[in-house]
């Protein structure tokens, strides 16, 4: 039997001006299993980038529930949740966001520093070793980011939305700042940790990395498209 | 011009969305610029403005020097008859005036009011182009030695002691027994060259020859006076002399008629005399100028603190707008219209500014006349005028041009054009983190030392005020009367009537003989045995005195009514003097060659406002002294006016020379502690919020600069304590090298100044410097969070979102 990971359950989000109210998302119910590979496509401003940002908790929703690994992390404080996305959720932003004034092991490094447990150095040593490894850049750990190219940059953060074991990676149009073949390479890292059995969601608008995903989701003016792919939570 | 006019319409719109900013700007310069402008003007008042008198550059004080046969000055006012000589047989001054101040009671009226006092030769009108509002002024007929008895008031005196009324030229009045008939009365407008000190201002004018000035003293050549004031105007023909060629004239003049008059004296032997002129205008400015330049540096120093603080919100506001002007350049700003952008919006805020900085200047010319009148001259001229208005608009023109200059510097016009394509990658607006870094440094290292500085002089004043005196202040009024010259006995029977009239009434409490508590004259002693000689604050009181102040009597007794009565030949001293004279033991007992003993010995008394407790000793009142303090009965208030009518009660001869209750001897006195207390207090909270606000502005432009880093941080699990730890621990550094910058230049200032500085700094203000800097540090934690607050404080994707 598949386990959630992620379950969101009538979602809603409504930007509001001083005239204006905006619907974003409508009433948006999704699972993610454990191990799942899910892409969301959809055209621009079809809500795609605020589902992954309620989904990474770094916006709130106007409406509905949603439960991480089993738990209403609805309405979890600012603090609450900063604990909750370092402990399960790893995200990889399409313009990388690393820090330029950190090497390579301290950007990768970074989520361990705020976890709860309090990793020692020799741990964190490890894991950060083994995380860039995966990505093939154990090589250019003590290089800054500016020394890297995009792709490598892109596989930094990776490595870096690993470190923490996350239970689901959630991934924002990951070659949107890429040539194609260092998308390409991106985007084979993602498959083979899909196969290893990372969990990851990804924001993208390029049908054909789109359709690397097992389960394809596409949104429209801020509802799910039904499709036979889709898990709907019920 | 529609360019300009749509350009400052966008800037109020674009300042309409950032209130706090604008308070900050307006209020910061506003209040600073209004300081800078009121002092500037005080300055061009004092230093630049002509005096408002006719032919002002020719008009002379002349200064009398006594030197003795050391070559020392001796004393620097005229003696009476040098002045006479002077007067009467110059020729290099084509007007002079003779001037005497003094004060009296003027009897005649029901009040008995005190007035000060001006005795002037007739000249005095004309010189200083005097506008009447009635009457006349002096003329040929008050000359001096006509001895004619006529009055001419102030306006303020019409106005205030004879109600304004419209005959009051018909009335006569008296003062020392002399009456005078009212001939003029001064306009409003007149405005009174502060001949006797700034604080002077002369209620009532009579002629030359009734000055108070006793016969006997009229005919002594080496008793200088320095009531006794000259002025002339310099005949034109003369005005190609120097300076030094007229003080010789002037000196020959007198000093040889002086030699002459002291040959037989022995005392005066090898002593000279020596006149030296000044410009009226530097006369009138005195010391008054050295206050004004230090003023000038404080205004400035200010001025530097503020523009230092607004220029880092500037920096700030700049990179807040950004993609603003990134737009601008996108759609086809040119660079120098992107000026122009900032220009509007940097001059109206400077525009607003200085609108408030004329509330500033109104406020603060009223506060300094108030306050600083008795201490600078000219205060009275204080207004806005065309010179302050000059000031003000060269100083929003050069401000409004610094600012946007510094703004323009920052702003990388090729890199802004791209700012919108790169997604938040480079910035068209940078400030290095090393300029950062010493931005925040100095502004600490500033805000340490003004703090500090501010806080030990506030510390100092404060235990002025509120040092414990040692005496009771409440319910008790000193009272100087003027009595008639009668013979002593007849003194002694008027006052011993008085004091039983003012027992018998049912709000006096007690009557004692004797002056206020502060006021002591020197006296030497000799002691008896060791024959040591002593320079001692000294005074006469009577056996009331003690009880009546509440100062204690901590060795031996006090005064009996027989020891008054009999003058006789004892003395009380303080625990300060006791101790001097016998350091080991007790001075009960002491003798002094003059055959007084030591009875008693009381604690000390200190002086409000003043640190250092002096020796002190006692002596008994005589029973015709004409000092007296009144002791009320608790919540009662004894009047001026019920104490003329005891006096009146006793002898219709009898008048009222002052009247003042003991509290308000203390106020005065502590006025200049209280004053200082005051203003360090407000200028180390005026620094602490300034510095608040450059840090602010400092680290705000930080924290956007970090936007990006920030969101990231949090997206990938930071709280909000990681985030403000985290800033605060990468200007840690800037603010320790702030503090120690500031403690070496406390040090310095130490080293340098240690003579002066000593009686303020020492090593028991250790902790308070570092409570400075826990304050400091506090206020740089504070400025760190604030910004910070606008990330941590809302969902993350606004960081990350803002970043893009």
């Amino acid at each position: 039997m598949s386990t959630a990971i992620l379950s969101l359950h009538n979602i809603g989000k409504i930007f509001e001006t001083e005239e204006l109210e905006t619907h974003a998302l409508k009433s948006i119910n999704l699972i993610i299993n454990k191990g799942d590979y899910v892409s969301i496509s959809g055209p621009s401003g079809c809500g795609k980038s605020t589902l992954l940002s309620i989904m990474g908790l770094l916006d709130v929703s106007s409406s509905g529930e949603y439960f991480i690994e089993g738990v209403n992390v609805t309405d979890l404080s600012l603090d609450d949740a900063a604990e909750v996305r370092n402990a399960k959720i790893g995200f990889i932003f399409q313009s990388f966001n690393l820090i330029d004034e950190l090497s390579v092991f301290d950007n990768v490094a970074l989520p361990l520093r705020y976890h709860a447990d309090k990793p020692n150095n020799a741990t964190i040593k490890k894991r950060v070793t083994e995380c860039l490894e995966k990505v093939a850049l154990s090589h250019r750990i003590s290089h800054k980011p500016n020394q890297l190219s995009g792709g490598q940059q892109q596989r930094v953060a990776i490595a870096r939305a690993l470190v923490a074991n996350p239970a689901v990676l959630l991934v924002d149009e990951p070659t949107g700042n890429l040539d194609s073949k260092s998308g390409d390479q991106v985007m084979d890292v993602l498959d083979q940790l899909n196969k290893a059995g990372t969990t990851i969601c990804m924001v993208t608008h390029d049908p054909r990395y789109a359709d690397m995903a097992r389960t394809k989701v596409q949104l429209l003016d801020g509802t799910i498209l039904q499709s036979p792919a889709i898990k709907i939570a019920s | 011009m529609n360019l300009f006019i749509y350009q400052l319409k966008q800037a109020y719109l674009s300042l309409k969305q950032k209130p706090i900013f604008v308070l900050s700007v307006v209020s910061t310069m506003g209040i600073t610029l209004g300081a800078l402008l009121c002092v500037l003007t005080l300055a061009y008042v004092m230093l630049i403005k002509p005096l408002p008198y006719p032919d002002q550059e020719r008009l002379y004080n002349v200064e009398h020097q006594l030197i003795s046969n050391e070559n020392a000055i001796d004393g620097r006012a005229f003696t009476y008859p040098n002045l006479m000589h002077l007067y009467n047989k110059q020729s290099l001054f084509e007007q002079s005036v003779l001037m005497y101040v003094d004060g009296d009671v003027i009897t005649s009226l029901p009040s008995e009011p005190m007035v000060a006092l001006s005795f002037v030769s007739p000249q005095w009108f004309s010189l200083f182009s005097a506008k009447m509002a009635l009457g006349r002024g002096f003329e040929a007929s008050e000359k001096v030695n006509s001895y004619n008895p006529v009055a001419v008031l102030s306006y303020e005196t019409w106005q205030n002691k004879f109600d304004g009324t419209a005959n009051v030229l018909e009335q006569n009045l008296t003062l020392g027994g002399n009456s005078y008939r009212i001939i003029g009365v001064l306009a409003a407008s007149n405005i009174e060259a502060p001949l006797a000190g700034a604080g002077f201002k002369t209620e009532l004018y009579l002629p030359w020859d009734y000055n108070s000035v006793s016969e006997r003293e009229r005919k002594r050549w080496g008793n200088d006076d320095g009531g006794l004031i000259f002025v002339g105007k310099l005949d034109k023909k003369y005005s190609g002399y120097s300076k030094q060629k007229i003080d010789q004239i002037l000196t020959r003049l007198v000093s040889d008629n002086w030699q002459s008059e002291v040959a037989g004296h022995a005392f005066f032997k090898d002593w000279s005399i020596a006149l030296q002129t000044k410009t009226l205008k530097s006369f009138i400015v005195s010391d008054g100028e050295r206050s004004v330049y230090l003023l000038l540096i404080g205004a400035l120093g200010l001025l530097l603190i503020a523009c230092a603080n607004i220029a880092n919100l500037f920096v700030s506001r700049t990179v807040e707008r950004q993609q603003q002007l990134a737009i601008s350049a996108a759609v086809g700003a040119s660079k120098t219209q992107i000026f122009h952008n900032i220009l509007a919006e940097t001059g109206l805020l400077m525009f607003v500014a200085i609108v408030l900085a004329q509330f500033i200047i109104f406020i603060g010319f009223s506060a300094l006349q108030y306050y600083l009148g008795d201490f600078l001259p000219r205060i009275d001229e204080l207004e806005l005028n065309s010179f302050s208005f000059s000031i003000s608009t060269l100083l929003l023109v050069l401000l409004t041009v610094v600012f946007s200059l510094l703004c323009r510097k920052m702003i990388n016009y090729h890199a802004l054009n791209t700012t919108l394509q790169s997604s938040g990658k480079g910035s068209g607006i940078q400030v290095s983190k090393r300029v950062r870094n010493i931005l925040i440094s100095s502004q600490i290292a500033i805000a340490t030392t003004l703090v500090f500085i501010n806080v030990v002089l506030y510390k100092d004043a404060s235990e002025l005020v509120n040092q414990p005196l040692g005496y009771q202040t409440e319910n008790i009024t000193s009272v100087v009367l003027a009595l008639p010259s009668v013979e002593k006995g007849l003194q002694v029977q008027k006052i011993n009537e008085l004091k039983s009239e003012l027992l018998a009434h049912p709000k006096v409490k007690n009557v004692s003989q004797a002056m206020r508590p502060t006021g002591f004259g020197t006296l030497a002693l000799t002691a008896s045995i060791t024959e040591q000689r002593y320079t001692v604050l000294g005074k006469d009181v009577d056996e009331q005195y003690f009880n009546m102040l509440e100062q204690e009597i901590i060795a031996g007794e006090n005064f009996s009514a027989a020891d008054i009565k009999d003058d006789s030949s004892v003395m009380i001293v303080n625990d300060v003097f006791a101790k001097k004279l016998a350091p080991n033991g007790s001075a009960i007992g002491f003798k002094f060659k003059n055959g007084v003993e030591i009875i008693g010995v009381v604690n000390s008394i200190n002086v409000p406002g003043r640190q250092r407790i002096e020796s002190r000793f006692y002596y008994p009142a005589s029973l015709a002294r004409n000092m007296l303090l009144i002791e009320q009965h608790q919540g009662q208030v004894f009047s001026r006016d019920e104490m003329i009518t005891a006096l009146k009660k006793v002898d219709r001869k009898l008048s009222l020379f002052s009247f003042t209750s003991l509290n308000e001897y203390k106020n005065q006195r502590l006025f200049s502690s209280q004053t200082t207390a005051v203003t360090t207090l407000v200028l180390a909270i005026l620094t602490l919020f300034l510095s608040g606000l450059g840090l602010y502005g400092i680290l705000n432009y930080s924290s956007q600069m970090r936007r990006s880093e920030i969101g990231t941080r949090m997206a990938i699990g930071a709280k909000g304590k990681d985030i403000v730890g985290l800033v605060i621990k990468d200007n840690a550094g800037a603010l320790v090298i702030g503090l120690a910058v500031s403690f070496v230049v406390l040090l310095v200032l130490y080293l340098s100044f240690s003579d002066s500085l000593s009686a303020y700094i020492n090593l028991e203000l250790l902790p308070l410097f570092m409570l400075t800097m826990g304050a400091i540090a506090l206020l740089s934690s504070l400025a760190c969070y604030i910004p910070l607050r606008q990330f941590i404080k809302k969902p993350v994707i606004h960081s990350l979102k803002g970043s893009e």
